[in-house]
C-alpha cells in the first residue's frame, strides 16, 4: 500500500518538528499549568505557595474576565461578517473581466494592509483618529468625533482597523476560490440565469466554502490573540471598552505581576481556543 | 450577464449590457485609496516637525523634514532594532523550514497511526494566543538565563512559524503526483532522497510562500518582543512602542519609526504578492 | 502612620550624623576623581524615562564620565513600561545596577531587597561617600516618601514632582478673574462656568487608564476632601463620606472638562493647556519647561503657577517622584560606581545646573536664593507643597502595582458613568481588600505600613 513505511522512518521525519514544538510550545504550557496552581507573584517570589484551584475559582467567578471574553467574541461577531461581505464584494469585482491594469493595481494594494505590522496599525490609528489633529475627523463632516475617549466610538475604531487590515485577506482568499470555478461551468450558468445571486449561490459558493472555512478559523484564532493593535491604539480603554482577553491577561501577568492568576486565565483561554478550533476543524476539515 | 458588485443593488437586475465600467472603476479606485491612504498619512506625518504634526486641522501641505528619521535611526537606536528584527526573522524562518519540511513530507506521503491528530496538533499551535506562552516562557527563559537573547525569540517564534510551514508545505506536497515517488523508489531511492530530490523542487512555490509568511509574521511580532527582550535583542516593533511616554508623544518620530518598520515588509510582500495569494489559496482552499 | 514617618526622619538624621562624624577625617581631601579611581572603566546600567529631568542629567553626564572613567549605560523606557522592565530585570538577576524607583514602588523594591539601604552601602564603601552629601538638605517629606521605607532610606530623590496648578492668566483675566481659585469648590462653581465657553474649557484632569488615573485623577480628588484609600485598619476607606465627596466632585467637575477626558494622559492635557484650549490644569512641576517654552506652547507668556487648590481637608497636593537606589544584584565595583553616580546626580553642587537644564532638584539649599523664583515661577508653589504633603498619597507598599490596576479600571468606569461612585468604590474596596488579605495584612503577618 502506498505510504506504508516503517515507524522509524516516520519518526525520523516527524521527530525534529515535534520535539522542537514540544519544547517551545508544550513545556511552557506545563509550566503555566504549574504556576496556575500557585500563588505566584513576580514581586513576591519568596512567598510562592501551592493554592490548588484557587486561581481558577477566581477567574471563573470574575465577571471582568468573562466580560473580556464576551467582548472578544463580540468583536469577532461584528468584524468578521463585515469582512466577509466586503471581501466577497471585492472578490467578485476583481473576478470580472476587463480593467486589467486597474485590477492588478487593486490586488497589489490589497496586499499592503495584511502585511502591515499590527502594532503600527495601532500607532497609525492614534494619529489618524485623534479628535483634534486627526485626519479622519477632518475628512468627516460635522463636529469632531471623540474616537479614542468614547467607549462606543473606540470599539468602532477597533472594528474599523480590523476590517481594514483583514478584508483584503478575505477578498484574496475568496478571489482564489472564484478562480477555481471551471470556466465552462460558469459560462453555462450565465446562459441560464441573469441573476448574479443565483450564480453565486449555486455555482460559485461550493468553491468558496473551503476558503470561508479557513477565514473563519484563522480570524477566530487571530481575534482571540488580538493584542498588538489594541495595545498601541487604546490600551484597552477607555474604561474597559476595548479590553480584549489577551490584553487583560497581559495586564494581570505583567502589570499587576500576578503570574499565577494570569496563567489560570491563559489556560482557560487556551481551552476556549481548543474547543473552538476542534469544532471548526473537525466539522469542516475532515480529510487529511 | 455577469455578477454585479454587491454594493450597487439599485441597478435593475435584468440588465443585458454589462453595468457601466465607470462604476467598477470608481469602486476599484476607492478600494485602492482606502488601502493606501493610511500609508500615505504615515509617511507624510513622519516628515512633519512636532509642531506641524499636532496642527489642527492637520496640514496636507508643509515643508518636509527628515529630522525624525535621523533622530530615530541614529540617536534612539532604531537602526539596531531593525537589524535585530532582521536577524531574528531570517533565522526563525530558516529553522522553521528545516524542521517543518520533513514533517510536512511525512504528513503528505506516509501512512501512520495518529497522523490526523498530529496534523491537528501542529495546526492548533497556530491558534494559541501568544500571551498563553509568553508568561511561562518568560519564567523559563529567566531561569535559563536566556532573556534578551536573539535565540529566545528565534525559538519562540517557531510556535507560529512551524504550523504555517507544515500547513502550506503539506498541502503543496500532496499536490505532487505520487507516481513520481514510486518511480524513484523503484530505482532504489531512499525517502530522504525522494523528499530532497523529487518533492522539494516541485514544492518550491509552497516552501517559498511559507517562508514569506514566516518572515512577515516574525518581523511584525510585538508581544514576545516586548516581554522577552530588554535591550540587546530588542525588536523594531517593541522599539516603536517605547516612544509612547505619556509625557510627550512625538508623533512625527513614532511615524518615522513605523515607516522604517513597515516599508521593508511591504516591499517584500509586494514583490512576493503573487505567491502570497497562492499561499493563501493553498492554506485555505483545498 | 505618623509614628512611622517620624522614625523615618529620625533614621535619616542618624544617618547624616554618622556621616558627619565618620566623614571628618576625609572631608578635606575627598574628591570625586580620587574616590572613583578604583572603579574607572566600570559600566553602570540604569533605566531612565523620557522626561525632562532625565534629559537634564543626560546632558550633564559627560562631565561625570570624564572625571570618573565610569560609563553610564542609559536604557530608556516610557513610564508605563518602566516598572515591568525593572521587575523583570530584577527577578532575572539581570544587568541593572541602579533602580529607578517611583515613590509607589519603594515598598516592592525594599521588601524584595533588590536595593541596598543607604547606610549599609556607606558602611560597605566608606571611601566613596561624599562628605558634602548632606542628606538632611533634602526636603524631609520628599526624602522619606521617595526613598524611604520601613524606617530606612534606600533611594536618593532624583526626579521630583509636586502637583501644581498651572493657569492661563490671560484667559482668567478675560473672564474677570485676577487670580487663581483658592479652593476646589471655587474652581468648580465659580471658575468652571465662567471659563467653559467658545469651545474652551475651564479645566482638564488627566485621567487615562494607567498610573495617571490613580495618581493624577483619583487620588487627587479623594485627599483634599478628607478621604483616603485605606483606614487605620487597612480596610477600604473609599465608601466613606469624605472619599465619596471627592469622587462625586470629580464627576461634577467633568462638565467643565473636554470630552473624552478619560483618554487624556499628561501629553494631551499639557498640549490642550499649551494650545490655549484649557484654562487650568493640575500637573506635575516637571511640565514647567514645556508650558513656558515658546517652542512647545502657544500661551507661554500667559502661564502662571499656584499651589493646587484646597479642599475641605486642606491642601493635599499630588506627590510623586523618583529616587535612585543601588541594586543589590550589581557586583561590588558596579555598586560603588552606581553610588558615585547617584551622589553626583543629586548633589548640592549640581542642583542649580540640573534646575537650569529642566530638572527639579529636591534639595532645600537649591531654592535658597530668592532671585531664582523670578526665573522659575513654579518654585514658591513647589516649596510650599513640599512642606506639608501626604507621603501615602498613593500607598507605597508592595501591593500597589496590583491595587493601582484595580483603581485604574474602576476609576475610569466611574468617570464614564458605567458605574456610580459608590458601586465603583465598593468594587475597588473589595478587590483591594482581597489583595491586602492575601498579602497578610489582616492576619498580622505584615505591619500596616504604607
Amino acid at each position: 500500500m502506498r505510504g506504508r513505511v516503517s515507524r522509524l522512518t516516520v519518526l525520523a521525519f516527524v521527530a525534529p518538528a515535534v520535539l522542537s514544538l514540544a519544547l517551545v510550545g508544550i513545556a511552557p504550557l506545563l509550566f503555566a499549568g504549574w504556576t496556575s496552581l500557585h500563588f505566584y507573584n513576580l514581586t513576591k517570589l519568596r512567598r510562592v505557595a501551592f493554592i490548588g484551584l484557587e486561581n481558577y475559582q477566581t477567574v471563573l467567578g470574575d465577571e471582568v474576565f468573562w466580560q473580556a471574553v464576551g467582548r472578544t467574541l463580540f468583536l469577532l461577531g461584528t468584524a468578521l461578517p463585515i469582512q466577509i461581505a466586503f471581501g466577497l464584494g471585492v472578490a467578485i469585482i476583481l473576478h470580472r473581466p476587463g480593467l486589467n491594469l486597474l485590477k492588478t493595481l487593486t490586488r497589489l494594494s490589497l496586499v499592503l494592509p495584511m502585511a502591515t505590522t499590527y502594532a503600527v496599525v495601532g500607532l497609525l490609528g492614534q494619529v489618524m483618529f485623534n479628535q483634534k489633529f486627526g485626519v479622519i475627523n477632518q475628512l468627516l463632516p460635522g463636529p469632531g468625533i471623540n474616537w479614542i475617549g468614547d467607549p462606543q466610538n473606540a470599539f468602532i475604531m477597533i472594528i474599523f482597523w480590523d476590517v481594514w487590515q483583514w478584508t483584503p485577506f478575505v477578498a484574496l482568499v475568496l478571489l482564489a476560490g472564484l478562480t477555481m470555478v471551471p470556466g465552462e461551468v460558469e459560462e453555462a450558468a450565465r446562459l441560464e440565469t441573469k441573476s448574479w445571486w443565483t450564480i453565486l449561490r449555486h455555482v460559485q459558493l461550493p468553491f468558496l466554502i473551503p476558503g470561508l472555512v479557513a477565514v473563519l478559523i484563522l480570524r477566530t484564532a487571530d481575534t482571540l490573540k488580538l493584542f498588538d493593535m489594541v495595545f498601541t491604539l487604546t490600551r484597552g480603554g477607555p474604561g474597559a471598552a476595548t479590553e480584549f482577553v489577551s490584553l487583560m491577561i497581559q495586564r494581570v501577568g505583567f502589570r499587576a505581576f500576578d503570574q499565577g492568576l494570569a496563567s489560570a486565565q491563559a489556560i482557560i483561554l487556551l481551552i476556549i481556543t481548543i474547543i473552538l478550533a476542534q469544532i471548526y476543524i473537525r466539522i469542516f476539515y475532515k480529510e487529511v | 450577464m455577469s455578477p454585479r458588485p454587491m454594493r450597487s443593488p439599485k441597478l435593475p437586475p435584468a440588465q443585458h449590457k454589462r453595468p457601466p465600467l465607470i462604476w467598477e472603476t470608481v469602486i476599484l479606485v476607492a478600494i485602492i485609496i482606502v488601502c493606501v491612504f493610511p500609508f500615505y498619512w504615515m509617511v507624510t506625518t513622519s516628515l512633519k516637525t512636532h509642531i506641524v504634526a499636532l496642527e489642527a486641522p492637520p496640514a496636507w501641505i508643509f515643508e518636509p523634514t527628515f529630522n525624525n528619521y535621523s533622530e530615530a535611526l541614529f540617536k534612539d537606536g532604531v537602526l539596531r532594532t531593525l537589524f535585530n528584527s532582521l536577524i531574528i526573522a531570517i533565522c526563525t524562518t530558516c529553522l522553521a523550514l528545516i524542521l517543518g519540511i520533513p514533517a510536512a513530507f511525512a504528513l503528505a506521503r506516509f501512512e501512520f497511526r495518529g497522523k490526523k491528530d498530529l496534523w491537528f496538533w501542529f495546526i492548533t499551535n497556530r491558534m494559541v494566543s501568544p500571551i498563553v506562552l509568553a508568561l511561562p516562557f518568560f519564567l523559563i527563559a529567566k531561569n535559563l538565563g536566556l532573556l534578551d537573547r536573539h535565540i529566545t525569540l528565534i525559538l519562540i517564534y517557531l510556535t507560529f512559524n512551524l504550523p504555517i510551514v507544515i500547513w502550506i508545505v503539506t498541502d503543496q506536497i500532496r499536490g505532487i503526483p505520487f507516481e513520481l515517488d514510486e518511480a524513484a523508489r523503484l530505482e532504489g531511492a531512499s525517502q530522504f532522497t525522494i523528499m530532497t530530490r523529487i518533492c522539494l523542487p516541485l514544492a518550491m512555490p509552497g516552501v517559498a510562500v511559507s517562508a514569506i509568511f514566516s518572515f512577515i509574521f516574525s518581523w511584525n511580532e510585538l508581544m514576545f518582543g516586548l516581554i522577552l527582550t530588554r535591550n540587546d535583542a530588542k525588536t523594531a516593533p517593541a522599539m516603536a512602542v517605547s516612544f509612547m511616554e505619556g509625557y510627550n508623544l512625538p508623533y512625527g518620530k513614532i511615524m518615522a519609526t513605523s515607516t522604517l518598520i513597515v516599508i521593508p515588509v511591504l516591499i517584500f510582500a509586494l514583490l512576493a504578492s503573487r505567491h502570497l495569494v497562492r499561499g493563501l489559496t493553498m492554506g485555505a482552499v483545498k | 502612620m505618623k509614628k512611622y514617618i517620624l522614625t523615618n526622619a529620625v533614621s535619616a538624621a542618624a544617618l547624616s550624623l554618622g556621616l558627619a562624624v565618620g566623614g571628618i577625617s576625609h572631608a578635606m581631601t575627598w574628591s570625586l576623581k580620587d574616590a572613583a579611581a578604583p572603579y574607572s572603566g566600570t559600566t553602570v546600567d540604569v533605566v531612565f524615562l523620557l522626561r525632562p529631568g532625565y534629559e537634564a542629567i543626560e546632558a550633564m553626564l559627560p562631565a561625570f564620565e570624564d572625571e570618573t572613567g565610569i560609563q553610564i549605560n542609559i536604557i530608556k523606557h516610557p513610564y508605563e513600561n518602566a516598572l515591568g522592565e525593572q521587575v523583570r530585570d530584577f527577578v532575572a538577576d539581570g544587568d541593572l545596577d541602579i533602580a529607578l524607583i517611583d515613590l509607589v514602588w519603594i515598598g516592592n523594591f525594599a521588601e524584595n531587597e533588590w536595593v541596598i539601604p543607604v547606610d549599609e552601602l556607606q558602611a560597605k564603601f566608606p571611601d566613596i561617600v561624599d562628605p558634602d552629601l548632606d542628606i538632611n538638605d533634602f526636603f524631609p517629606l520628599v526624602l522619606n516618601a521617595f526613598g524611604g521605607w520601613d524606617g530606612k532610606i534606600y533611594g536618593v530623590p532624583f526626579d521630583n514632582y509636586s502637583g501644581l496648578l498651572f493657569y492661563n492668566r490671560c484667559l482668567l483675566e478675560e473672564s474677570g478673574f485676577d487670580g487663581p481659585p483658592e479652593t476646589w469648590a471655587e474652581l468648580k462653581d465659580v471658575y468652571g462656568p465662567a471659563l467653559t465657553k467658545d469651545g474652551k474649557y475651564a479645566f482638564a484632569l488627566q485621567s487615562k487608564r494607567n498610573e495617571t488615573q490613580s495618581a493624577d485623577s483619583f487620588a487627587r480628588v479623594i485627599w483634599p476632601f478628607g478621604g483616603s484609600f485605606l483606614d487605620e485598619n487597612f480596610r477600604s476607606n473609599l465608601l466613606s463620606e469624605e472619599s465619596q465627596a471627592g469622587l462625586k466632585f470629580r464627576q461634577d467637575l467633568m462638565q467643565y472638562m473636554p470630552d473624552g477626558i478619560v483618554a487624556y494622559d499628561h501629553a494631551e492635557v499639557v498640549n490642550a493647556f499649551a494650545q490655549g484650549d484649557v484654562a487650568m490644569i493640575t500637573e506635575w512641576s516637571a511640565f514647567y519647561s514645556t508650558v513656558v517654552s515658546e517652542e512647545t506652547s502657544a500661551v507661554a507668556d500667559c502661564v502662571a503657577i499656584a499651589p493646587e487648590p484646597k479642599g475641605p481637608a486642606g491642601r493635599k497636593p499630588a506627590l510623586g517622584g523618583f529616587s535612585l537606589a543601588v541594586a543589590s544584584q550589581a557586583d561590588e565595583a558596579e555598586q560603588a560606581a552606581a553610588w558615585l553616580f547617584i551622589q553626583w546626580a543629586t548633589s548640592k553642587a549640581n542642583a542649580l545646573e540640573y534646575l537650569e537644564r529642566g530638572g527639579v532638584p529636591a534639595r532645600a539649599s537649591a531654592y535658597a536664593d530668592p532671585a531664582l523664583a523670578e526665573t522659575y515661577t513654579f518654585i514658591p508653589a513647589l516649596v510650599e507643597s513640599w512642606q506639608d504633603g501626604v507621603p501615602e498619597f498613593r500607598p507605597r507598599f508592595a501591593e500597589w502595582p496590583e491595587i493601582t490596576e484595580i483603581v485604574q479600571e474602576w476609576g475610569t468606569k466611574m468617570m464614564l458613568g458605567e458605574v456610580t461612585t459608590e458601586e465603583g468604590a465598593a468594587e475597588i474596596g473589595s478587590r483591594m481588600e482581597a489583595v491586602l488579605e492575601a498579602a497578610g495584612y489582616y492576619s498580622g503577618d505584615k505591619p500596616l505600613a504604607q
